[in-house]
């Protein structure tokens, strides 16, 4: 029955050497096509589940499957990609085409093959005309985008973004949330922006200390007020019910 | 990279209380003097000497030894090497190999070496944080160029080794593997250390736009050193004084 | 690839010592006649934690795997700061993992050190045609090269002439021509990488190679 998941985690739990209990007992289960916002305080476990999840890390017990099939630590699974929260961590090539095209050829695709992939992956996050560029020169929202097409290059069924608008502009931010609206991939997606979780999940998971605390849909489980506040976080102004003009200067 | 290079720099002992700067002049003229020993009959003064250290700055065995472990396999390949090349008399002899008596002293001199001079290299760098040990290198006339670049080196290390790491981490996840020297794997890896090159200096303009605006390069404070008492010149002088004893001995004998 | 404490004689390490005091003090001197060291110290010393760090990359030469000095890249980015950079590198090297030595750290800084230079003084040679990527690729190819070239050959140079009691000189040498010869594809693999990082680095950020400051390409847009 596995199969049907594209993701299940059962039973994950995960320590630094310095820092026990960074995740306890993490059960997740991820279905093909859902879009799961994972959101939670600083230093939930958020970023080191998602290393789990792409078998970056060694879990202490438990244990993760992809698409049926368990997650070993080290191995190569083209079938899950992960977007870095620093986008820098992620370019590293000459050229923005270099670097979208590192991943494909990492799997041994042909070359024309490669070439189809990523003028297809530049043109969906909108960066073809940046092909030439060197990586490093570009804009926050332009590297952003261009980490996503070379992790799209590689066709993943699932991606774990990692705080996607962290320093976006209001226009990247925009322009990546009309990308993920339109994207047809499963995905996971870790974020303090609460607005864009609202937008783009149909699925949230609320994450404390290692735990997984709550889990429903986005518009309820971000708008119970009290839920929120227990782990650090603050229901998103758009679901306050505008019927009082709040937004108005006061007048005395 | 964890390093835990001054992790036991709170604890408190002798070694710990005596002045940052007498303690480099002590420490670093016995670690000389260790240098000259080549005299069989001082190697068991010398050894002594060095534990007497150790045990004095109450650092944990388990620390002393993981610091020794490393360059331990240097010292291994000589064991192997030098009893067995170097020399005339024969000890023991196996079919072509032989243990030569020359070698196998010369082994004996080098480990007791080696040990001495590391164990008060690490009693002297363990026993205080080593931003004190630079400061006090400064204070005692190192050029402020070599201890500014310490200073800044020591604080990016960690830095950027975490954004090596993140960056080996996504190549892996891009399917990136090197198992041998070609094109393909070469060109990754000097990509990803030009990265690592081109972000560390994108950072340090960074860092001294920041700097400068708080008023970095300006005639320094002068640094407010420890006050010297008694008992650490006294200390210093015992040091001296072993240290020389050494080096006479040495000499004579 | 450092020396360790305790292996060489004490004449060798004043030695040592004494050459590294030597190239130091010049090299303070140039940099403190070229340019502003206030403005050049923060940019040498992150490269040089960004090197210490880079040596850390396992280069795969099957059946195992090397580190690579990389002394010759630094040399060829760090210019004049190069020697104070290794200088700096190697004293973090001996206090941090005991890799080298205290009273070593003369001589390594010496043989690491020095051939750094000369891979700067390599690769300045590119004055003559700056606009030529292929001899920007190979002089960073020499420089590599050369670097670990010499700083291997120096190291047995040293490392045979000071230990072994009773070895006779013809034996002597036949043992460092033979340890260096089964470095040249160390070399080769050193010159290669080098060569390929500074054509990267032409390409992403020439200021790194002495270059003159041109805006940076997101402000044109």
């Amino acid at each position: 029955m596995n199969e049907l998941l594209a993701l299940s985690v059962s039973g994950l739990n995960f320590s630094y050497p310095d820092r026990p209990g960074v995740l306890r007992g993490v059960e997740l289960r991820v279905s093909p096509g859902e879009r799961v916002g994972v959101i939670g305080p600083n230093g939930a476990g958020k970023t080191t589940l998602f290393h789990l999840l792409c078998g970056v890390l060694r879990p202490a017990s438990g244990q993760v499957e992809l698409f049926g099939k368990p997650v070993i630590p080290g191995e190569f699974r083209p079938e899950i990609g992960l977007v870095f929260q620093n986008p820098d961590d992620q370019l590293f090539c000459p050229s923005v085409r270099d670097d979208v095209a590192f991943g494909p050829q990492n799997m041994g695709l042909p070359q024309k093959e490669v070439r189809a992939r990523v003028t297809a992956a530049l043109e969906t996050t909108g960066t073809l005309e940046l092909a030439d560029r060197p990586p490093h020169h570009l804009s926050g929202g332009e590297k952003r985008m261009v980490a996503i097409a070379g992790v799209l290059a590689m066709r993943p069924r699932l991606i774990a973004y990692d705080e996607p608008s962290a320093s976006l502009d209001i226009r990247s931010r925009r322009r990546l949330i009309r990308f993920l609206q339109g994207s047809g991939e499963t995905f996971l997606l870790s974020s303090h922006d609460l607005e864009l979780v609202l937008e783009v999940c149909d699925r949230v998971l609320l994450m404390d200390e290692g735990r997984i605390v709550a889990e429903g849909a986005p518009r309820e489980l971000l708008g119970d007020t009290g839920l929120m506040e227990t782990h650090g976080l603050e229901k998103p102004h758009s679901l306050t019910p505008h019927t009082a003009p709040h937004h108005e200067p006061r007048r005395t | 990279m964890k390093t835990s290079l001054d992790g036991y720099s709170h604890l408190d002992s002798p070694l710990h209380r005596w002045e940052p700067r007498l303690k480099l002049i002590g420490l670093l003229a016995l670690i000389s003097a260790f240098a000259f020993v080549r005299e069989l009959y001082l190697l068991p003064a010398m050894l002594a000497a060095a534990l007497a250290l150790l045990l004095l700055s109450r650092l944990p065995v388990r620390f002393v030894l993981r610091r020794l472990r490393y360059p331990g396999i240097f010292i291994l390949a000589l064991a192997v090497i030098l009893p067995l090349f170097s020399g005339e008399t024969v000890l023991l002899s196996a079919g072509p190999l032989a243990l030569h008596q020359e070698g196998l002293l010369e082994f004996l001199v080098i480990a007791a070496r080696f040990a001495a001079i590391l164990a008060v290299g690490i009693v002297l760098f363990g026993t205080a944080p080593l931003l004190t040990n630079i400061r006090a290198l400064r204070s005692l006339g190192l050029p402020s160029l070599l201890t500014d670049m310490m200073l800044f080196t020591y604080r990016y290390l960690h830095e950027l080794a975490t954004d090596l790491r993140a960056m080996q981490t996504a190549m892996r996840l891009r399917g990136f593997r090197a198992v041998k020297p070609d094109a393909r794997s070469l060109g990754g890896l000097a990509s990803l250390s030009g990265s690592l090159l081109v972000r560390s200096y994108e950072r340090s303009e960074h860092v001294y736009r920041a700097m400068t605006l708080r008023g970095y390069g300006r005639e320094p404070r002068a640094p407010e050193d420890r006050q010297i008492t008694p008992r650490d010149t006294a200390a210093l002088l015992c040091t001296l004084t072993a240290a020389a004893a050494f080096v006479a001995a040495e000499v004579a004998l | 690839m450092h020396l360790p404490d305790g292996i060489l004689p004490v004449s060798v390490l004043a030695a040592g010592y004494a050459a590294t005091g030597a190239v130091t003090w010049y090299s303070m001197r140039r940099i403190g006649r070229e340019e502003d060291p206030r403005e050049g110290i923060p940019k040498a010393s992150l490269l040089t934690a960004a090197f210490f760090v880079a040596s850390l990359i396992h280069i795969p030469v099957p059946p195992t795997s090397v580190h690579l000095i990389l002394n010759g890249l630094l040399g060829v980015v760090l210019g004049w700061y190069a020697f104070p950079a290794v200088l700096v590198g190697l004293f973090f090297q001996a206090v941090m993992f005991q890799h080298g030595g205290l009273t070593t750290l003369g001589v390594n800084a010496a043989v690491i050190g020095g051939p750094a230079l000369l891979a700067y003084g390599i690769f300045r040679l590119r004055r003559l045609r700056p606009a030529s990527r292929t001899l920007t690729g190979v002089l960073g190819f020499l420089g590599g090269a050369a670097g670990v070239g010499i700083t291997v050959l120096l190291l047995f140079a040293l490392l045979i002439t000071t230990i072994p009691a009773e070895l006779d000189a013809a034996a002597e040498r036949t043992a460092i021509y033979a340890l260096v010869l089964a470095h040249v594809p160390l070399m080769l693999i050193e010159g290669v990488f080098t060569a390929m990082v500074v054509l990267f680095l032409l390409r992403v950020r020439p200021e790194l190679l002495g270059e003159k400051r041109r805006p940076p390409e997101v402000a044109v847009r």
